[in-house]
């Protein structure tokens, strides 16, 4: 499960959904949760959250351009890949935070992904989690 | 419908407690008796029926005294007009499918209710069989038909359907509500199965140690409004494989066994025969109707 340590900075709502946005670093990350403030009082401006997605929903882009609905672009730096016949590990650094993402060989080799290479991960906002900060996963 | 207070001493494997319920139940209402075994939920159940007598306390029911301790009143169960369900169906077993129905009927009832209630429960082809060449499902199904014959004032299921399987279970909720709402039978249940409690009841009483302890509708007894927007499972692990760089991890949750993707780091930190939270959240499952 990647992890990144943030602060809430606003909060949109209606009566079921919350569109959260988390500053984590100098990015804003945002999460669209089933939960509104009433129903879970960690969600305030201000409180610390760890920003929760699993590897498997982070999708890599290079030289990207264009409109893109998604909210969640981090612009990062490939560490390291390990490739598996069906499925490849790509680690990736932002910022010295770790980023995993776990895409298809195949993408890997389209991408023509190496160390190195500049690359924007990207996660839909309704895969994003947040936990109260104190909590360990 | 009913207004029901009562005190009774009663044992159980911890020792002896009192059992001390008050609580009215309107006309029409369905509700279940929730709560760990040995919390007085049958004797509060048997009571009601008249098969077992509280130490204490009244009970009326619609407008007539069944029980009144102070006067050393009590309705015998033939006149209290109860329709009672237990787990283990209880059939004549010499007698038809129908000759159970007509049975039940109070002396002098229209037989027309037998026909109904068999042609309403689709029970036409095995009217004629005898209890022990039936299924347990259909066994139950009878069970039900009967305690409808009777005309019951009142229904009491008590687990009525914990030995069956699920889909024979979701068939029979199906049909005892149908029922319930047909005659507009006043219904108390109890069950230990929370979604057979969520699908039936309208109210659901907590008893612990013989009080009441909590109630309200199933949604606000079993805390839905506190999951929120994640899913989580208890589930324990059962294996741990490599598939590739990700591990393919085998969980037990309830009695169903699920697979679920860890990348190598967790799967580092878990063993089979571990306890783990599944986590989930809400966007992500998709519901197909089965």
């Amino acid at each position: 499960m990647n992890s990144l340590p943030g602060i809430i900075t606003a909060i949109e709502s209606n009566e079921h959904l919350s569109l959260v946005d988390v500053l984590v670093g100098q990015d804003s990350f945002t999460a669209m949760l089933l939960e509104t403030p009433q129903s879970a009082p960690h969600l305030k401006v201000g409180n610390r959250v760890a920003v929760l997605f699993k590897e498997t929903e982070v999708s890599l882009a290079k030289n990207l351009s264009g409109l893109l609905s998604l909210r969640n672009r981090i612009k990062a730096t490939v560490r390291s890949i390990r490739h598996g016949e069906i499925l490849s590990e790509v680690v990736l650094d932002h910022h010295g935070q770790t980023v995993t993402s776990i895409i298809t060989s195949r993408a890997v080799k389209r991408l023509e992904l190496q160390q190195g290479d500049e690359v924007e991960a990207l996660v839909k906002a309704n895969e994003v989690s947040l936990m109260e900060a104190d909590n360990e996963l | 419908m009913i207004e029901l207070t009562l005190k009774k001493q009663l044992l159980s494997s911890s020792g002896e407690f009192t059992l001390d319920a008050q609580f009215n139940v309107a006309a029409g209402e369905f509700i279940t008796l929730f709560g760990p075994s040995g919390a007085g939920k049958t004797t509060l159940l048997r009571c009601l029926a008249g098969l077992a007598e509280p130490d204490a306390g009244r009970i009326v029911v619609g407008g007539e005294t069944w029980f009144d301790g102070a006067a050393h009143h009590s309705l015998p169960p033939q006149q209290r007009r109860v329709g009672y369900m237990f787990q283990d169906y209880a059939l004549f077993p010499n007698m038809s499918v129908r000759g159970n129905l007509e049975f039940a009927q109070p002396r002098g009832a229209d037989k027309r209710r037998v026909s109904e209630l068999i042609e309403l429960m689709a029970l036409g082809e095995m009217q004629q069989r005898k209890p022990a060449t039936l299924s347990g499902g259909q066994q139950q199904r009878v069970a039900l038909a009967r305690a409808l014959a009777a005309e019951p004032r009142l229904l009491l299921l008590d687990e009525p359907f914990s030995a069956l399987d699920h889909a024979t279970r979701v068939r029979l909720h199906e049909e005892v509500l149908a029922m319930q709402r047909r005659y507009g039978l006043t219904t108390v249940m109890v069950s230990h199965d929370v979604g057979e409690v969520y699908r039936l009841s309208q109210r659901v009483l907590l008893l612990e140690q013989g009080k009441l302890v909590q109630q309200g509708t199933p949604a606000e007894v079993f805390g839905v409004g506190h999951a929120g927007g994640k899913f989580s499972f208890a589930g324990e692990v059962l294996a741990i494989e490599a598939a590739d760089v990700v591990f393919a991890v085998t969980l037990l949750v309830g009695n169903q066994i699920v697979r679920v993707i860890a990348t190598a780091d967790e799967a580092q930190r878990l063993k089979p025969g571990d306890r783990v939270m599944l986590l989930s959240k809400a966007f992500n499952p998709v519901l197909v109707a089965c």
